[in-house]
Formats: structure tokens, sequence, C-alpha cells
């Protein structure tokens, strides 16, 4: 087997890699015509090498979140600048490395949407394509708090796509008092909410909530650290949770599932806006420190169509359009000057997508270090701790 | 016998391929993964250093207080699964026209032709604090204010039953439609009561339909990590989640192999055990059922 | 069934007899009412007019409209429908002869192959994902047989796994213990072995071939996590779409979707069942001929 030992390399070189994946592309959408019938679809895909007058390739393909861009900005693109579009989806960053790693570089797809700390690792294992900063003028655009972050210091490979952090929401008629920290979240955990308690099913964001709270490098490999959060998270918080739900904001806030709830800002946002009684929801930013996570444009190496590719993240940088996909999705895009224009939209509870400098002086960035196999060993104790 | 008869397995031919190819290639790959290592963080499996340490790795207590949780959602499950669908299998088999029982098999399915989230969706409606059942049995002066069912042990077993039962109901319809009913007449005739055919001429006639839907619903449930946990919440954790979590979030392959061979091995005994336990307590109907057989013949 | 009252059955004995009768008619009616609950509320909150599926705002029919404008979400569908055809005609296939292979010509080959289908039933699917996808672009790119680059072609072989050994088992347990006179006889009369499997043995297995093709279906529309892996460009199918949608928080043309989903297939399988119905009544009639 080729898997074994070669791990995760692509075998085929760029240029061919290229060429298998066009072809691949071809003979799919000459299965799907013939399976279709449609003899006139079969003329209009039987030369995929056309490039349009712009210069452009006529197809492109999006390998990202389900339903994470505003269609009226997909179909805008295909009609402004011709090619057409192919979205596919993914529903964890790992299943998206695996399967780049898995077709060695011949996926087919162009447009990728990794999370920050996957992308050193799709870099080391050749995942990722660099970006032509020249073919996206756009860039300038951005504003460049959200450029330039730990796991791609230059944007050689990525722009940030959206952005989001961490919090939590909780139930002003179960718990009366005020809650302002993670220590505080704890606290009621174990108290006035034990048994109502949500927390995100990602490893990451479970320590990380201990390491905020203590003032601990949330990227920390230092064995007491890990055991600390071990033995807090493990023997003291696991029994007082009910759920593992990484998008409460969908059920258990406008549901009145839990009455404490660890959630990202967008997923809150979309949670208190639906529920019946928004106003005995409280949202706090997680404090004294927090995360800032962020899905980028990226582009496959590989990718077949890098010149669509280019075209697209450059087209979805124009600012009307990142302010189109922060109304849909509900996070912001990390573009200068949009917090005024979402304003002027009349966009309501702004203060869960836009945050201060001073805020965002407090959110960190994860990495994927040596620590994550304890992390995801405390992740399976704390739920075998809290199923007993 | 010199009639002219196919060689004996020339039928399953065709099955016995597919899946060595599509299943037993690439899944004794796993089996090989499971001693190897994994060598650094971006990378998900080595071998060329083989041991069985990942074993000695995945025999952890957590492994074992997962399993255990397992094996009680599996069992209980399972249970409910064959209680509940035993009646509603034989009231389709034998009751209904024979002309409206495809439409009711296929109605059985029809509920599954939704996304299994979408599904989830609805029952958290329904089942929500303040949803649909909690403003009914308010509304009946059943309970008094909100209803706490969901994240419970009680949820953990509707969101299984519900998800699991057509893979018992089609097994057993299967089963009772092929006792026929003049067997069963024939039975009372004989002056068998009721109760007396169900027991020693329905169900030892129906027994391998029985035991299909009963190793179809608990061994694929017992690998299971998803349907638990959607209505359940944190009481719902199984033991596949802990193989899940290593193939995907931790991306240690080796570890991820080992442990779904232990999960394999251990649900293995589990069912072996339950079936052991079952044919000690059904020996007198074996007796009768050899006796059936003998009559009709 | 109530004719057996004709039959000179003690007086005694007809009141409990209609009373379990009543009990098991109500009781199917309760399960299908649960069966169907949650589908219900999914039918009625496919019209919710508000950004949430899970929140109602008010009734319209913007769901419908807005599942019409992305083509990802029609795509991904007609992916999954492909998919769950293709892949349940396979199994059933591959399953029925199996099944009657177990059924008409036991052997020690019963029992490996039996264990077999154990194996296939309990592997966790997060097992047959991961070692599925390199072995398909092993086969695809490495051996060059191209067929297995096709996304839907992977995705048929994914779901067809536990599908077969469904089928295989349902089939079994019909004709194990069914008496084969009819095969011996029609046999006997020099009747190939073909005419034989034809006439015969098919039309006594069939209630269990069309379960066991409905129960593959409706499996493989629901496969996720094996699709998720082996999926290519262009081949999302319905379940991976939804799963991955939960990011942004799912909104009601999810729903509407499902409605419209759910009434295309019923409309196929309706005519389906039609065409086929004569089979089954003339299968359930030789088998009530058999046995008595």
């Amino acid at each position: 087997m080729p898997t074994e030992n070669s791990h995760i390399k692509i075998l085929a070189s760029a240029p061919a890699a290229r060429i298998i994946a066009r072809e691949l592309n071809r003979r799919r959408f000459l299965g799907f015509a013939a399976a279709a019938g449609g003899a006139a679809f079969l003329a209009a895909c039987s030369s995929p090498e056309s490039t349009l007058s712009n210069g452009l390739e006529s197809q492109l393909s999006m390998y990202s979140w389900g339903d994470y861009d505003a269609p009226e900005v997909l179909t805008a693109f295909t009609k402004d600048l011709g090619p057409k579009l192919t979205v596919d989806s993914f529903g964890s960053n790992e299943e998206m490395i695996s399967k780049l790693v898995g077709t060695k570089g011949t996926s087919g797809y162009d447009i990728v949407v990794p999370t920050g700390p996957y992308i050193p690792q799709m870099v080391e294992n050749n995942l990722l394509m660099k970006l032509d900063h020249r073919q996206i003028p756009n860039l300038k655009y951005m504003d460049p708090a959200f450029l330039g972050r730990d796991w791609d210091p230059t944007n050689a490979y990525s722009i940030c796509k959206a952005w989001g952090t961490t919090g939590f929401v909780y139930d002003k008629t179960v718990i009366t008092r005020d809650l302002f920290t993670w220590n505080d979240f704890f606290d009621a955990a174990m108290n006035e909410a034990s048994g109502s308690v949500s927390i995100l099913d990602d490893p990451g964001e479970i320590t990380g909530m201990f390491y905020w709270a203590n003032g601990i490098d949330w990227n920390t490999t230092k064995k007491e650290d890990i055991d600390a959060a071990e033995d807090f998270l493990v023997n003291k918080l696991a029994p007082h949770v009910a759920a593992f739900n990484s998008y409460p904001g969908s059920d258990a806030v406008p549901q009145d599932l839990q009455a404490l709830i660890q959630i990202w800002n967008g997923d809150a946002r979309l949670g208190i806006s639906e529920s019946d009684d928004p106003d005995k929801w409280v949202w706090r930013l997680g404090a004294p420190t927090t995360e800032l996570w962020m899905d980028n444009w990226s582009i496959a190496e590989g990718a077949p169509h890098p010149k669509a590719a280019h075209a697209f993240i450059n087209y979805v940088l124009e600012p009307a359009n990142s302010l189109a996909e922060l109304d849909y999705i509900g996070y912001h895009t990390g573009a200068i000057d949009i917090e005024q224009k979402a304003k002027d939209e009349g966009l309501e509870m702004l203060d869960m997508v836009f945050f201060t400098p001073d805020q965002i002086a407090t959110m960190k960035d994860a990495e994927v270090n040596e620590a994550q196999e304890r992390t995801v060993d405390i992740w399976n104790k704390m739920k075998a701790a809290a199923g007993a | 016998m010199s009639r002219l008869r196919l060689p004996r397995p020339i039928l399953a031919f065709p099955a016995i391929g597919w899946l060595l190819i599509f299943f037993v290639a690439p899944v004794l790959l796993v089996l090989w993964f499971s001693f190897g290592y994994k060598p650094g963080v971006f990378q998900t499996h080595a071998n060329d250093k083989l041991s069985f340490d990942r074993y000695a790795e995945a025999l952890n207590p957590t492994f074992f207080t997962t399993f255990w949780n397992t094996l009680w959602v599996g069992v209980a499950g399972t249970l409910l699964c064959l209680i509940i669908a035993f009646p509603v299998a034989y009231w389709m088999a034998a009751k209904i026209p024979s002309r409206y029982r495809g439409l009711l098999i296929a109605l059985v399915m029809v509920p599954y032709w939704t996304n299994f989230l979408v599904r989830t969706i609805g029952w958290q409606i329904i089942l929500a604090p303040h949803g649909w059942l909690s403003a009914a049995l308010n509304w009946l002066g059943l309970i008094d204010g909100s209803l706490d069912i969901l994240y419970t042990r009680s949820a953990v077993l509707l969101g299984v039953v519900y998800n699991y039962l057509p893979l018992m109901i089609l097994p057993l319809y299967v089963a009772f439609d092929r006792v026929s009913q003049d067997m069963r007449e024939a039975s009372k005739d004989l002056g068998a009561g009721r109760i007396a055919t169900l027991l020693r001429v329905t169900i030892p006639l129906a027994m391998p339909g029985i035991i299909v839907g009963t190793l179809l619903v608990y061994i694929p449930l017992m690998g299971d990590y998803i349907t638990a946990t959607v209505l359940g919440g944190a009481k719902g954790n199984m033991a596949g989640v802990l193989v899940a979590s290593q193939f995907q979030t931790a991306q240690n392959w080796a570890l991820g192999s080992a442990m779904a061979v232990l999960l394999i091995l251990l649900i293995l005994v589990s069912a072996a055990l339950a079936g052991l336990i079952i044919w000690l307590l059904l020996l007198p109907f074996n007796r009768s059922r050899r006796l059936v057989i003998g009559v009709a013949k | 069934m109530t004719s057996s009252g004709a039959i000179a059955a003690p007086r005694k004995n007809r009141k409990p007899l209609n009373l379990v009768e009543a009990g098991l008619g109500v009781w199917g009616v309760i399960v299908f009412i649960f069966l169907f609950a949650p589908i219900v509320v999914i039918f009625i909150y496919s019209f919710n007019s508000g950004r949430l599926l899970t929140s109602w705002d008010g009734f319209g029919f913007q769901g419908y409209e807005a599942m019409i404008a992305k083509p990802a979400v029609t795509s991904s569908v007609w992916v999954s429908l492909r998919a769950g055809v293709l892949s349940s005609v396979l199994a059933t296939l591959l399953g029925t002869l199996a099944g009657v292979a177990m059924a008409r010509r036991p052997g020690k080959w019963v029992i490996w192959f039996s264990a077999l289908l154990l194996f296939v039933a309990i592997t966790p699917e997060i097992v047959d994902a991961v070692s599925l996808l390199p072995w398909l672009v092993f086969l695809g790119q490495d051996l060059g047989l191209g067929i297995f680059n096709d996304g839907i072609v992977r995705l048929v072989v994914g779901q067809s796994l536990f599908s077969t050994a469904v089928v295989t088992y349902i089939v079994r347990s019909r004709l194990v213990g069914l008496n084969e006179n009819l095969e011996e006889a029609s046999a006997d009369l020099y009747a190939s072995p073909t005419k034989t499997f034809w006439k015969i043995t098919l039309p006594l297995a069939m209630p269990a071939v069309l379960a066991g093709a409905l129960l593959s279906f409706t499996l493989g529309l629901d496969n996720t996590i094996v699709a998720s892996f082996v999926q290519v460009s262009g081949t999302t199918p319905w379940p991976v779409y939804v799963l991955s949608a939960v990011r942004s928080g799912l909104r009601p043309d999810i729903a509407s979707m499902s409605v419209v989903m759910l009434v295309l297939t019923l409309g196929a399988i309706g005519l389906v069942v039609v065409v086929l119905k004569k089979a089954g009544d003339s299968a359930t009639q030789i088998a009530r001929t058999l046995a008595g």
C-alpha cells in the first residue's frame, strides 16, 4: 500500500497532478452528462480546458463548510466573471485534510477553507499552493489586525475568510448573579447550573477554558499544566456537564435546553436573536483571555483552476461582497471599516460580531502541537465521567 | 441426488468477491496500522517498528468505563427495539390484508428518508423543555412547568430506538410473513391455545428473523457513537467516540486502529455471551421446535 | 384472521382473542405515530420563515425559495438519490444471491461467510471510512482503474458494504427452513437451475428481497461518515452537506429540501410498488401453498 510509511506525501508531481485532476473533472462531468442524457450539456463540457475571454478557467471547485457563503455572492461571481462554481462540503478540518492527503493532489478541489492552526501541517505536507498576491489586489481592504496571524505570518497560503471567538451565555432566570470570567463560569457550573451545562465538543476549547481562566499559555506542552487541567476538568467539572455541543446556538439557546453554555460568538448571536425570550440570555466574552479562531481562504496544491480561484478570493474580498458574507454567516470577515457599514445596514447585536482592540488583544491563536494527544485524552475522559 | 444442482456457494461468489475487495482488503490495513505508532504531530501512522504497545495504551480505565456505558445502551436499546417491534411486525404480517402490506413496509421506511440530523431536530422540537409535548402535558394537567426529558437516559434510549427500529421491524416482518396462517390455524385446530401457538409455533419458526433483527440492531449500535448522543447528550457516551477521536481529532491512526480492533472483539464477545444465555433460556422451545418441524414434514 | 371465529372454537376463547387483536392494532397505530411524529414537525417547520430551522418565526415559503437558489443543496440531494438507488440495486443483487446460497447450499462455508458478514456489520463506520479512501485512491490512480475516481462509484462502494450484509441476512432468514419441495420438484422435472431460481426461489424470497432493497436504499441515504471521506469534487451527498451546514446554523431550507426529497422518493417508490405488487402477492400465495 502506498499510504504506509509515506504517511502524507504527494507522490505525483504538481503539474502531473494538475493534469490528472483536470482529467478527473472532465470524466466526472461526462459521466454526469451521460446520466442526465443531455446532449447539449455534453457539448458544453466537452472542452473543459477552455479559458474564458478574461483569461480565467471556465470552472471552479470549492471545498468548504456547508452553507458558509452568501448564495447571492456565489451567483454573482459566476455572472460577473464567468467560471461555473461547484461547492462541496466537509464537517471538520481533519476530514478535509484526510481527503487532500488521501487523493495525493488530485482531489480536484481549487479553494479550501481550513481553520488557522491546521495551516502549518497542510503547508508542511504540501497540501496548499502559495497565493499570488498580485492576483488578489483586494487584499488592501483587509484589516491588518486579521492578517499575519501566528500560523501564516506572511499570508503566503491563507487569507481570513471569517473569524470568531469563544465565550458563554447564561440564562439569568436560573443564574441570578453576574458572571464575567471563565472562573465564574466554572463556579456556576458546579453550583446553581449543575446538570444544565453545555460545553463545546472540541478538546482544545475545553482545555482552553481551564488555561484561559488560570493564566496558563493555551498552547502549553508542560506536563504539570496538562495534569492540572485534567484533574480539574475530569474530576470537578465533568460530572456537572449535560452536553458536549459545538453549535448550541441552533438548538440549546432558542429551546432553553441548558442554562449555562460555552459558545462561539456568531452562534450565540444567532441563538439569542431567535430565542422567544432574548432578554433572559446574557452573553459574555471569555475572560481574562479567550481564543481567536479563523477560517481561511486557501488554494489546494494541484488545483485545476488556479486563476479562477485567485479571482474568486479577490471577488469575495470586495467590500460589498464582504458585507454580504458577514450578514449571511454572522461572523466578522476581517475586512477594514466593515463595522460602520454593518451599522449603516441596520444589522443587529453587533457587539457579538465586532470587538474592541482591547478585547481582541485578549484573544489567543491556537496551535496543533505535541499536547494534542493528551488534550484528546482529557476530552475522552471527561465524556466518560459525564456519561457515567 | 442425481439431479442437476449448482455448485455449493456459487451464488454467493459475487458478494464474497465484493466484500473481499472493498471490505477485507482495506480493513486488514487498519489491523496492520494497529501494530505501528504515530511518528510525529503531523503524521498519522508509521509501521517501521512493530509492537503491541498501542493495545496496552488503548486498554485504560476510560476505555472500560466507556464500554460499560456502551454495553448498557446497546443491550437496553436492542431489547426495547425487540419489544416494540415484535407486536408491530406480527400485526403487519398476520392481521393486515396482503395487498396493504407492501404499503405498510414502505411506510416504516418513509421517516428515514429525511436526514438523520433533521429527524433529530424534529424530536428536539417535540421534547424541548417548552416544546410540543411539554405544552400538551401541561394542558392535560399531567405536568406543571417544563419537561425535563432531553439529556437523560430516557432520551438516549428514545434516540436509539427511533433510529434503529426499522432494522428490527423488517426482519421480524419477513420472518412472521413466512409462518403462514394455515400453520397457526392448524395448530389451533389441534387444540393448542393462542399462547401455546405463539410460543410453540410462531416464535420458533420466526426465530431466524428474531436473531437477525437483534444482530442488525445490536451490532451496528455498539459501534455507533452519534445516535445516542443527539438526544441524550453526555449520557449517551459510546465507545465508538474513542475510536473516532483518535482517527479524526488526535490523528493517531495507530492507536485508533488498536481501539477499533479491541472494540470489535469486545462486541463479538458480548454478542456471543448474550447468544449463549438466550440459547440456554430457550432450550425448552428448541425441543418443541424440532417437534413442529417433524410434524410439518 | 378475523374469520377464525368460524372455526369451531370454544366460546370462552373468543373474547380474549378479540381483545388481543384490538391491542395489536392499537399498538401498531401507536408505533406508526411514533415513527412519523418528528416528520410531521419537520413538514410544518419547512414553512418557517425565520432564520433558524429550530425556531419558529412565521409561516412562509422562503425555505422552498432558498432551497432552489442554492445549487449546493439541490445537487447534493441529487447525488444522494442516485448513489442510494445504485447502491441499493447492487446490494440487493449481491445480497439476494448470497442469501439464497446460504439457505439452500448450507455447508462449512456458511459459517465463514456469516463471520465475514458479522465483521462487516460490526466494523465502526469511521474504520471503513479511513481505510476505504486510500484503497479507492490506490485502485483508481496507482492501478489506473479510472472508474474508482468517479464520485458516485465511490459512494456506491462505501454504502454497499453494510447493505449487502443486511440483505443477505434478511433473505437467508426468510428462506431457511421454508422447505425445498417446490425447488426439488422443479429440478425433478429437469428445469434448469437458472429457471428454478427465477421461477421458484426468487418469488419465494421476494418479500425479503423487497424489504432488503428498501432498507439498503434507506441506509444509503443516511450514510454520512464513509461518504464524507470518499466523496470527490462535485459529489457531496445530502447528509454530508447537512452535517457541515450546522457551522453557520441550519436554516429552514434544510427542512424544505427534506420534505421535497421525501415526496419525490415516495412517488418513485410508489410507482415501483404498483409495478411489483403482483409479484409480491403471488409470492405470498406460493409461500402459503408450500407451507400448507
